[in-house]
C-alpha cells in the first residue's frame, strides 16, 4: 500500500490575498503506485511525422532545455511583480500551467513519454487522433512532446471519454515545442465520467513566427484541473486558446493558463466559456504576462461564465503583468445568470426559461465543440452536449 | 486660464519637502523599537482607560505573532526597531489657529490647510505626528449636532460607550500585522458622529503631517453617520522626505447607517520613504451608500485597499481611484468589496500610472456571499505605462457564490497612443505637455470626483510627476 | 363591432421597474389582417408599448389590461405569449454565438408547433423567404446575428416573422439604420406577411419610410406616453409633410 499523494498545482505566478483561495490549488492521487501507464497511438503514422515511443519523461524535455537560450526577454535585473511566485516552477524543462509537482510525479512513476517529431516543412494535413477510450475503475498517467520543426504543422486531437457513472484516474501532460514558423494545433475533449479525476497539463513554447491553437473542451470528470503555460517567445509568435466548460452537481474545475510574451508583436488571445450547475464549484486563473522585449505585443483574454445553480461557486483571477511600454492587453469577465434582456429575446421567440437556458447552454459549448477540425470527433462530442442538456 | 498655468509652473516639490530640524527640542519622542514598555508610555501619555490599556497590550501579542503578508510589496526597507512610535509637541491641542505653536502653524500655513478651512469646510483638524494639534468645527455645524473631536478626549467624554463599541471592531487586530501594530500604538485621530437626519453640506476635512525623521504616525479615524445623515469627509496627507524610513499605519473604521451617505475622498502625497500600510473600512447598512474617492501619489511602499461591507439590502458602493507610481515607488492599490445584503451594488473604477521605474499593482477583491441576491458589482482598472522600466501589474480577484448576481471586469493595460500625441504636437503643444495633458484626462474620471481645490492639487501633482520632479 | 378583435388594449399604464412611469391610459383595438402604425417623436414611449405588450418583465403593467385572441394576457410570460401567436421583431437584436439562424428558427418553430419539423420542407421555405429578403443562404448557418450588419440583423428578425408566422407581429423600428435597398427588401417580407399570413400588424416607426409600400389600415400618434390622435394610412402622408408639430401642440 503506498501512500496518498498531496501536490501542489495551478500555482498563480503572483500571490494575492490568502482569503481568496486563489493562490494555488491541491490534487491528491490516491496511491500513486498503482495508477497505470497508458501511451494510446494513432493507427497510422502521417507522413513526415516520426514516433519515439516511450522515452523517458526527463530525456523527452531535454529538447526544451537545449533550447533555453532562445526564450528571449530572460532579463533578470528588472524588477518583478509584488508577490512575484514564478521561481517555484523556473525548473521545469518547460513550464507547465500545473507546474512542477506533475514533472516530479511522472518522473516518479517512471512515465514514458512519446514524442512526435514533425519534419521540418511538412504541413500534415490529417490529424492525429489519440483516444482514451477508460473503463470504470481505470486509472492512467500519459505523457506527449510534440515537436513541430520548422514552417512544419501539425494538428494533434486528444479524447478522454468513459461511462457517465465510472470512476477512475486520468491525468496527462503534453508538451509543445514549436520552432521558427511552425504551427500546432491542439485539441483535447473530455468526456470522462461522473467519478473521475482528471488533469490536463499543457506547457509550450513557441519561437520565432510560430502559432500554437488550444481547443479543450471540460465537460465531464468530478475533479478536473486544466491548464496551460505558453511562452510566446519568438517575434510575431501567437497563441490562440479556447476553452468550454460544464461543471454540474458537486463537481469542481481548476484552471491556471499563462500566456508568458516575450517576443516583440506577440499575439495571445484566450477565451473561456462555460456553465456552472447545482453546487459547482469553479476557479479560474488566467494571466497575461508582458514580459521586458515584448514591445508591439497584444494579449486579451475573456471569461464568459454563465451560473445556473443556486450554490455555485465561481472564482475568477485575471491577472496582467506588465513590464512593456508598448503593449495592449485586455482582460473582460462576464459572471451572472442569463441577462434579462436575452431571456425576453428568447421568450417573444415562444422559448420559456427553461428551453432558453438549454439553448444557450449548448450554444456556449457548441461554439467551441465546432473548433473541432475532425468531423467524426465533433460530432461525438456535439451529441454528448446534446445529452447532457 | 493664465492664472492656472502659473500655479502649475511654481508648484515645486519644496513645497512638501521642507521641514523644521531646529524645532526638535521641542518635540518629546518616545524611543525606536516596540516593546510592551513602548506600547506602556504610550498608553500612559494618552491617559488610556484600562480597557484600552490592556486592548493595547492584547494588539502587541498579536503584532508578534502575525507574519507580514506573503503577496505584497516587499518591506524590508522598514526596520521596527528603528521606528519611533510615538512622537508629540511639548503642548497642548488648540482650538484656535492663533494659539497654535508657531513652527507647525508655518508648517500648515505652507501646506495652505487654514486658508482651505476658511474658503470651504466645515470643519477642520490637524495632525501633526502623533498628536492633533488643531480641531476646529464651524458654529453652523456644531449646532446641527455634528461632533468633530479629536478620539482621545472623545474616549473619555460624552460619545465613550460609542466609541468603545466601534473602536476596531470593523478591522479588528487581528486583520494583519498593521492592524495589530496600530491597535497597540496608535495615537490621535479624529471621531465623527453625524446624528440621524444631518446632512453636512460642507466637507469635513483632516490634515496629516509626518514631519519627524524615522518615526510613525498612528492614527486613528472613526466615522458614524447616523441613519439618514450626509456626510464628506477629506483626508490630506503629506510628510518631508528624509533619509529613514517613516511609518504610517493609520485605520479608519466607517459606519454608514441606513438611507445614510459618506463619501470619504482622501488625496495621499506622503514623502517617498513613507511606508503607508494603512487599513480603511466601511460597513453600510439599508440603502446606505459609501463613496470612495483615493488618490495616491506620495509613499515609498503602499498597501493601501479600502474596504467596503455592503451588510443592508440596498446599500452601495462606488470607489474611484487613482495611483501615480513614479522614481522608487511602489504602490500596491485597490478596493475590496464584500456583498452580503440583497440588491447590493458595487462599481470600483480605478487608473494607474507607472513611470521612472515605478511599480504600481491593482489589487482587489469582489465577494459576493450567497445571500447578496440580485447583487451588481463592476469593476473597471486601466493602467497605463509611460515608459519600459516601469511596471504595471493588475491583480483582482472575484468570489461569485449565487448564481443570482451580476458581475463584470474589464482591465485595460496601455500606453499613451503615439497619433494622441501627434495629434496635439500638430496643434503646437510641446510633447511634454502633450503627454502631461493625456495623462491629466486619463485622471480627469478621479479628479472630477473631487472638490475644485483638491482637484488643482491633484493635477498640480501629477504635472509634478510628469516634469521628472516628482 | 362587425368582427372580433385579435388585440384590445384598454387603459394600459406602463413604468419601468415599477419607478418611471412611461405610458398612460391606451387604448387599441386591433383586428386580424389590419396594420397599425405607431409613430411619434422620439421618446413618446412607443418602444414602451412594444415590449409592454410583448410582457417584458422590466415593463411593469400598472393599470389596465391587455386580451389577445379572447384571452387576458397582462401577466403572462412572453413565452407564452409567442405561443399564443404574438411576435416582436426587435430593434435590437441579441447575438448569439453557438447556435445557428437555422437551427434557432427550426427550434423556435418546433416550440410553437410542438410537431417535429420535416427537415427538408422547412430547409425548403426558409431558402425561400431568405431568397425574397435577399439574405445569402450563408447566413443560415451563421451565429444567429454575431456579426450581422445592421441590415442583416432586421432582415433575420423579418426571416423569423415569415418563418414563425404569427397572427400578430409587433414591428420596433424594424427601418432604422438601414439603406433605402434594404428598406425595400424589409418592407417586401412585410407584405409577404400581410399578404399570406393574413397577419395583423403594429409598425412602431418615427420615420414613414418603411411604409411607402404597405397599406396602413390606422395611424396612432403617441405623445409623452399617451394617444393623442388616431387616423386612417392617409395620416401616414400628413406626418410625413409636417412632423408631429401639432399633435404636440395638441397636447
Amino acid at each position: 500500500m503506498g501512500k496518498d499523494l498531496d501536490m501542489k498545482v495551478n500555482v498563480l505566478p503572483v500571490l494575492t490575498y490568502n482569503f481568496l483561495h486563489v493562490n494555488d490549488s491541491t490534487i491528491r492521487v490516491d496511491d500513486p503506485e498503482t495508477v497505470g501507464i497508458k501511451g494510446k497511438r494513432p493507427d497510422t503514422l502521417p507522413e513526415g511525422v516520426l514516433l519515439n515511443e516511450s522515452i523517458s519523461f526527463e530525456k523527452a524535455g531535454e529538447i526544451f532545455r537545449i533550447n533555453k537560450d532562445k526564450i528571449s526577454g530572460n532579463n533578470s535585473e528588472m524588477a518583478g511583480p509584488n508577490g512575484d511566485n514564478s521561481k517555484r516552477d523556473s525548473d521545469q524543462a518547460v513550464r507547465t500551467g500545473m507546474g512542477c509537482d506533475i514533472d516530479n510525479l511522472m518522473i516518479s512513476l517512471n512515465v514514458p513519454t512519446d514524442v512526435y517529431t514533425v519534419k521540418e516543412g511538412v504541413k500534415v494535413k490529417t490529424p492525429i487522433v489519440l483516444k482514451y477510450d477508460l473503463d470504470d475503475g481505470e486509472r492512467i498517467l500519459s505523457s506527449q512532446v510534440i515537436c513541430a520543426e520548422k514552417n512544419s504543422e501539425i494538428t494533434v486531437i486528444m479524447t478522454y471519454d468513459s461511462d457517465k457513472s465510472s470512476h477512475g484516474f486520468c491525468g496527462i501532460s503534453t508538451r509543445l515545442f514549436a520552432m521558427e514558423g511552425a504551427r500546432i494545433n491542439l485539441i483535447k475533449v473530455q468526456t470522462l465520467g461522473d467519478r473521475f479525476v482528471h488533469f490536463d497539463d499543457i506547457g509550450g513554447l513557441g519561437l520565432v513566427n510560430s502559432s500554437i491553437d488550444l481547443v479543450t473542451l471540460e465537460l465531464g470528470g468530478c475533479r478536473v484541473y486544466s491548464s496551460a503555460y505558453i511562452y510566446l517567445s519568438g517575434k510575431e509568435t501567437t497563441l490562440s486558446s479556447n476553452m468550454g466548460y460544464l461543471v454540474r452537481g458537486d463537481h469542481f474545475l481548476d484552471i491556471n493558463y499563462v500566456a508568458d510574451q516575450r517576443g516583440r508583436k506577440t499575439n495571445a488571445a484566450m477565451n473561456f466559456k462555460g456553465v456552472l450547475m447545482d453546487k459547482a464549484e469553479k476557479t479560474f486563473r488566467g494571466t497575461l504576462d508582458f514580459k521586458a522585449g515584448s514591445s508591439g505585443s497584444v494579449g486579451d483574454e475573456q471569461e464568459d461564465a454563465l451560473l445556473l445553480g443556486e450554490d455555485v461557486v465561481n472564482r475568477t483571477m485575471p491577472v496582467i503583468l506588465c513590464q512593456e511600454e508598448d503593449v495592449e492587453g485586455r482582460h473582460g469577465a462576464t459572471i451572472g445568470q442569463l441577462s434579462d434582456e436575452l431571456l425576453f429575446y428568447m421568450q417573444t421567440r415562444g422559448f420559456d426559461e427553461q428551453e432558453a437556458k438549454r439553448i444557450m447552454i449548448k450554444a456556449r459549448l457548441e461554439s467551441v465543440a465546432r473548433m473541432i477540425p475532425d468531423p467524426a470527433v465533433m460530432q461525438k462530442t456535439q451529441y454528448y452536449i446534446q445529452n447532457i442538456i | 486660464m493664465g492664472e492656472n498655468k502659473n500655479v502649475v509652473a511654481d508648484i515645486d516639490r519644496s513645497l512638501y519637502d521642507f521641514k523644521d530640524v531646529e524645532s526638535e527640542k521641542d518635540f518629546y519622542r518616545l524611543q525606536e523599537g516596540l516593546t510592551k514598555e513602548t506600547v506602556l508610555k504610550v498608553s500612559e501619555e494618552k491617559n488610556d482607560p484600562d480597557w484600552m490599556r490592556d486592548f493595547r497590550l492584547k494588539c502587541l501579542e498579536l503584532y508578534n505573532k502575525i507574519d507580514i503578508p506573503s503577496w505584497g510589496p516587499s518591506i524590508d526597507g522598514l526596520d521596527m526597531d528603528k521606528i519611533s512610535s510615538y512622537v508629540r509637541h511639548k503642548s497642548e491641542m488648540k482650538g484656535k489657529w492663533e494659539d497654535v505653536p508657531e513652527d507647525i502653524k508655518n508648517t500648515f500655513e505652507r501646506l495652505g490647510i487654514p486658508q482651505a478651512e476658511r474658503e470651504s469646510l466645515a470643519g477642520v483638524g490637524a495632525q501633526y505626528d502623533s498628536e492633533l494639534v488643531y480641531h476646529n468645527v464651524k458654529d453652523e455645524v456644531a449646532a446641527q449636532g455634528v461632533v468633530y473631536t479629536d478620539l482621545e478626549s472623545a474616549i473619555r467624554g460624552e460619545y465613550a460607550d460609542m466609541i468603545r463599541s466601534h473602536f476596531m471592531k470593523l478591522v479588528p487586530p487581528t486583520d494583519h500585522k498593521f492592524a495589530a501594530l496600530h491597535g497597540a500604538v496608535w495615537s490621535g485621530g479624529s471621531f465623527v458622529y453625524v446624528p440621524k437626519g444631518v446632512k453636512v453640506d460642507i466637507p469635513l476635512q483632516s490634515y496629516f503631517r509626518l514631519n519627524a525623521a524615522g518615526a510613525g504616525q498612528f492614527e486613528h479615524t472613526l466615522i458614524i453617520v447616523d441613519e439618514g445623515a450626509d456626510l464628506h469627509f477629506i483626508e490630506g496627507c503629506s510628510a518631508p522626505k528624509y533619509n529613514v524610513a517613516n511609518l504610517h499605519a493609520g485605520c479608519v473604521e466607517l459606519y454608514v447607517a441606513k438611507n445614510a451617505r459618506l463619501r470619504y475622498s482622501t488625496i495621499e502625497n506622503w514623502s517617498k520613504n513613507m511606508y503607508n500600510l494603512n487599513t480603511k473600512r466601511a460597513v453600510v447598512e439599508e440603502n446606505g451608500i459609501m463613496e470612495w474617492v483615493s488618490g495616491s501619489f506620495g509613499s515609498h511602499t503602499s498597501y493601501l485597499y479600502p474596504m467596503t461591507i455592503l451588510k443592508g439590502d440596498n446599500s452601495k458602493m462606488e470607489f474611484t481611484g487613482i495611483t501615480f507610481a513614479g522614481k522608487g515607488q511602489n504602490l500596491d492599490t485597490g478596493a475590496k468589496v464584500v456583498h452580503i445584503g440583497e440588491r447590493t451594488s458595487s462599481h470600483i473604477s480605478t487608473k494607474s500610472i507607472s513611470k521612472d521605474g515605478g511599480i504600481g499593482t491593482y489589487r482587489s477583491s469582489v465577494i459576493i456571499q450567497s445571500t447578496a441576491k440580485k447583487a451588481k458589482a463592476s469593476v473597471s482598472c486601466d493602467s497605463l505605462m509611460l515608459d519600459s522600466i516601469s511596471r504595471a501589474d493588475t491583480i483582482p480577484g472575484m468570489d461569485i457564490r449565487t448564481s443570482d448576481a451580476d458581475v463584470g471586469h474589464e482591465a485595460k493595460i496601455g500606453r499613451i497612443s503615439d497619433e494622441a500625441i501627434f495629434y496635439l504636437m500638430s496643434r503646437g503643444i510641446s510633447e511634454e505637455d502633450a503627454k502631461a495633458m493625456i495623462v491629466s484626462g486619463f485622471a480627469n474620471p478621479v479628479s472630477k470626483e473631487l472638490p475644485l481645490e483638491y482637484a488643482v492639487e491633484m493635477n498640480n501633482l501629477i504635472k509634478l510627476e510628469m516634469s521628472g520632479n516628482g | 363591432m362587425s368582427e372580433a378583435s385579435l388585440l384590445q388594449v384598454n387603459d394600459l399604464s406602463v413604468s419601468i421597474d415599477n419607478e418611471l412611469p412611461i405610458l398612460h391610459n391606451i387604448n387599441l383595438d386591433i383586428k386580424p389582417g389590419e396594420t397599425h402604425v405607431l409613430m411619434g417623436p422620439n421618446g413618446a414611449g412607443k418602444s414602451t408599448l412594444g415590449f409592454a405588450l410583448m410582457g417584458n418583465p422590466h415593463y411593469c403593467v400598472t393599470g389596465g389590461n391587455i386580451v389577445f385572441d379572447g384571452e387576458d394576457i397582462t401577466d403572462i410570460s412572453a413565452d407564452k405569449r409567442s405561443k399564443a401567436g404574438m411576435f416582436l421583431s426587435f430593434q435590437n437584436p441579441y447575438e448569439v454565438p453557438g447556435i445557428s439562424l437555422s437551427s434557432f428558427i427550426r427550434n423556435a418553430y418546433h416550440n410553437q408547433t410542438g410537431k417535429p419539423v420535416k427537415l427538408l420542407a422547412f430547409q425548403k421555405s426558409l431558402r425561400a423567404a431568405m431568397e425574397l429578403l435577399s439574405m445569402d443562404e450563408s447566413y443560415a448557418d451563421r451565429d444567429l446575428n454575431v456579426g450581422f450588419s445592421g441590415g442583416e440583423k432586421k432582415k433575420a428578425e423579418i426571416l423569423q416573422l415569415l418563418m414563425l408566422g404569427p397572427k400578430f407581429a409587433i414591428l420596433d423600428e424594424t427601418d432604422s439604420g438601414l439603406d433605402v435597398d434594404a428598406v425595400r427588401t424589409v418592407s417586401k417580407g412585410i407584405e409577404e406577411y400581410q399578404k399570406k399570413k393574413d397577419g395583423a400588424l403594429l409598425i412602431i416607426t418615427h420615420s414613414t419610410k418603411i411604409l411607402e409600400s404597405l397599406h396602413v389600415d390606422y395611424t396612432h400618434v403617441l405623445v409623452k406616453g399617451r394617444i393623442v390622435h388616431t387616423g386612417d394610412g392617409t395620416l401616414v402622408d400628413e406626418i410625413n409633410a409636417n412632423g408631429f408639430e401639432k399633435f404636440v401642440k395638441e397636447d
